[in-house]
């Protein structure tokens, strides 16, 4: 298995606070990794140095063979890593077929002028993103699809998960960023959750996937890899196993109990 | 994508019949307001407008209904209008006050569906569109005046020079932001008029004197437009002249609406940050924004520098802009048609309305400030695309 990210050494300051204390970690094509910590432990902040959204004060990020530390976020994805964020941000005022069609923009390059003097060209490619993102939609969970002409804005909480997973993958990435998919999500709709991840990468055996996960349910179904972060610093990485009952683990999240001992 | 859906819509029959009756209802209301003399007719035209969207507000299922049938025959709708926009002249006749009027009605429409691109589709506050139309007429202007060019060669100059400008103020957008890029854009159209006001070569504050009215085959655009033994006041060629430019903006905004790049815009508008994420440049696509206002204002503008063929730094100052963004605001943010209603309504009514002259500024003021209240949509809101499909 190929390394598809890797992270080095990478450290992040705002001023006197570091969000990510010389965080290093790897992760190879097909695989799926699930980043877990304490609120306010820097699992987002990981996710935006990587897709370029702040420039690590140091370290390295190599993503399939090139160095991209540092490089814009347009850029990124074009290179293939797609992400969702913590607090979905759709474009609510847009329809959910223009949400998706917007997530091919890094495939698509009609030009000004191509639009205004070979609109046929601009035409064509339009239809076929059309085209693929109702596919995309017909593949999603629930019923994304039929409610495809309705503003993004308006849809269920889970849906608009959904959506924003459909509109990454729109961008056919490499590397797929998934931040806390699951909030918001009641059981039976995580479990569809879970269901869907699995169903993708057997889909696409090539998709790598990062998650930022609160919900254990969703971290156990994906127990190979698992990497814990605490006041920026990794502190314990392994199989879910192994980094459940891992002594500085359980402390990051109960509080330390030894301290009275 | 046709077939099946087509059984659910209404009947070409009908379909023509309502395409047509709206628009000629919409021509005959226009020609209404252009020939009311006394003010009460102006105020109860205008009363007739304010019900009519009452009713559209109440119901909203009509304007459904009407845009779902003139979709339906597109060529007759087109038709239509072409047979409208092309007639008025004659049904006018010598009244070149009112051509006059429909000649400015259509430069702000164009100049309106230029800032479209920034204030309805990206949102981005532009308060230097009437600078942008100032350049195209004087570089128009200028170089018709000293190279002896011909009005179609200098289209191109004036609209290559305004796009340079477009990507000038362009390049502030990609740092600040909102408030502070308005007050940025209001600096830029402040100097375009001050150094038009004090440089030797553009005339200061006399302005440039003298340029040649175009011609096209011969034909001179100064000289009554003769066709099938109708004789039409010099004015009509401007008029069709001008129509011709609505058409062009009508179409590159139409094109654009529809195309990764419009879906750009509205992406970046709705969340920069998510846009971003999706792949798109928003700092390129910013700039882009203001390159193609640019550009179509310079047409609007060289169009109107040969029709009054003078022009005077005073044509192209700060309240030129504010009209243009009251037009869109007015007319509906990100609406085609919206937006060309707005700059005929704001073009004509103050006209009319001639106990308002003085207060030009409040007026607009005072509509910006009603329409943000009432009805901050505009007009006719934004429309989401349907790709051919159906609701």
């Amino acid at each position: 298995m190929s390394v598809l990210l890797e992270v080095e050494s990478v450290t992040m300051r705002f001023g006197g606070l570091v969000a990510l204390d010389d965080v290093s970690f790897s992760i190879g094509s097909g695989a799926v990794l699930a980043v877990i910590g304490p609120n306010g432990a820097g699992k987002s902040t990981l996710f935006n140095v990587i897709t370029g959204v702040y420039k690590p004060s140091s370290g390295r990020v190599e993503f399939d063979g090139s160095d991209i530390t540092g490089t814009p976020t347009y850029e990124v994805v074009r290179r293939g890593i797609a992400r969702t964020f913590q607090s979905s941000r759709l474009f609510s005022d847009l329809s959910v077929l223009d949400n998706v069609v917007i997530g091919m923009h890094t495939r698509t390059k009609a030009g000004v002028l191509d639009v205004l003097f070979r609109h046929g060209v601009s035409r064509r490619e339009m239809a076929a993103c059309v085209e693929k993102a109702e596919t995309l939609l017909r593949a999603a969970p629930g019923d994304l699809y039929e409610q495809r002409y309705r503003p993004a804005g308006t849809l269920a909480q889970a849906d608009r998960r959904r959506l924003e997973i459909a509109r990454a993958l729109a961008s056919r990435p490499k590397l797929l960023l998934l931040d806390e998919p699951s909030a918001g999500m009641d059981e039976a709709e995580t479990d569809a959750l879970v269901a869907d991840i699995v169903r993708l990468r057997a889909e696409q055996p090539e998709l790598s996937v990062i998650l930022i996960e609160h919900d254990m349910r969703v971290v156990q179904a994906f127990p190979e890899h698992v990497m814990c972060i605490d006041y920026g610093r990794r502190i314990a990485e392994g199989s879910f196993e192994a980094v459940r009952t891992d002594p500085r683990v359980q402390e990051a999240y109960l509080g330390t109990a030894s301290t009275h001992a | 994508m046709g077939g099946s859906a087509s059984s659910a819509m209404p009947g070409a029959a009908s379909a023509t019949a309502t395409a047509i009756l709206l628009q000629l209802g919409g021509a005959a209301f226009l020609y209404a307001i252009l020939k009311a003399e006394e003010g009460w007719q102006v105020v109860s035209l205008l009363g007739l407008l304010g019900f009519g969207f009452y009713v559209l507000e109440r119901f909203p299922w009509l304007s459904d209904f009407a845009t779902s049938r003139l979709a339906r025959v597109p060529i007759v709708t087109m038709a239509t209008a072409a047979v409208i926009v092309l007639g008025f002249p004659f049904l006018v006749g010598s009244n070149t006050y009112i051509l006059h009027l429909l000649i400015v009605a259509q430069l702000y429409a164009v100049l309106a569906l230029a800032l479209n691109f920034q204030l309805g589709s990206a949102n981005i506050p532009n308060f230097a569109t009437g600078a942008s139309y100032g350049i195209g007429a004087y570089v128009s202007a200028l170089l018709a005046i000293n190279f002896g060019m011909s009005f179609w060669l200098t289209l191109p100059f004036a609209a290559l020079a305004a796009t340079l400008f477009g990507f000038i103020i362009g390049i502030p957008s990609m740092r600040t932001r909102d408030t502070y890029l308005a007050l940025v854009t209001i600096a830029f159209g402040v100097v375009v008029h001050q150094l038009l006001n004090n440089f030797d070569w553009t005339g200061g504050p006399n302005g440039l004197v003298g340029i040649p009215a175009p011609s096209l085959f011969g034909h001179s655009f100064a000289d009554p437009l003769q066709v099938l033994g109708w004789t039409l006041p010099s004015h009509a060629n401007f008029y069709y002249l001008s129509a011709a430019l609505v058409m062009v903006a009508i179409v590159t905004a139409h094109r654009l609406h529809n195309s990764r790049i419009g879906l750009a815009w509205n992406a970046l508008r709705a969340d920069e940050i998510a846009a971003k994420a999706q792949g798109i440049n928003v700092a390129w696509y910013k700039v882009l924004a203001f390159a193609v206002d640019a550009f179509l204002a310079a047409f609007a503008g060289t169009i109107y520098a040969f029709y009054v063929s003078y022009i005077s730094p005073d044509n192209f100052t700060f309240l030129v802009s504010v009209t243009i963004m009251t037009m869109v605001i007015v007319g509906g943010m990100d609406n085609i048609f919206g937006v060309i209603v707005g700059a005929f309504l704001l073009t004509i009514l103050p006209e009319k309305l001639r106990a308002f002259s003085d207060y030009r500024l409040l007026f607009f003021g005072v509509v910006i400030i009603g329409f943000l209240m009432i009805r901050p949509q505009g007009l006719f809101p934004q429309r989401l695309r349907h790709y051919g499909g159906r609701r």
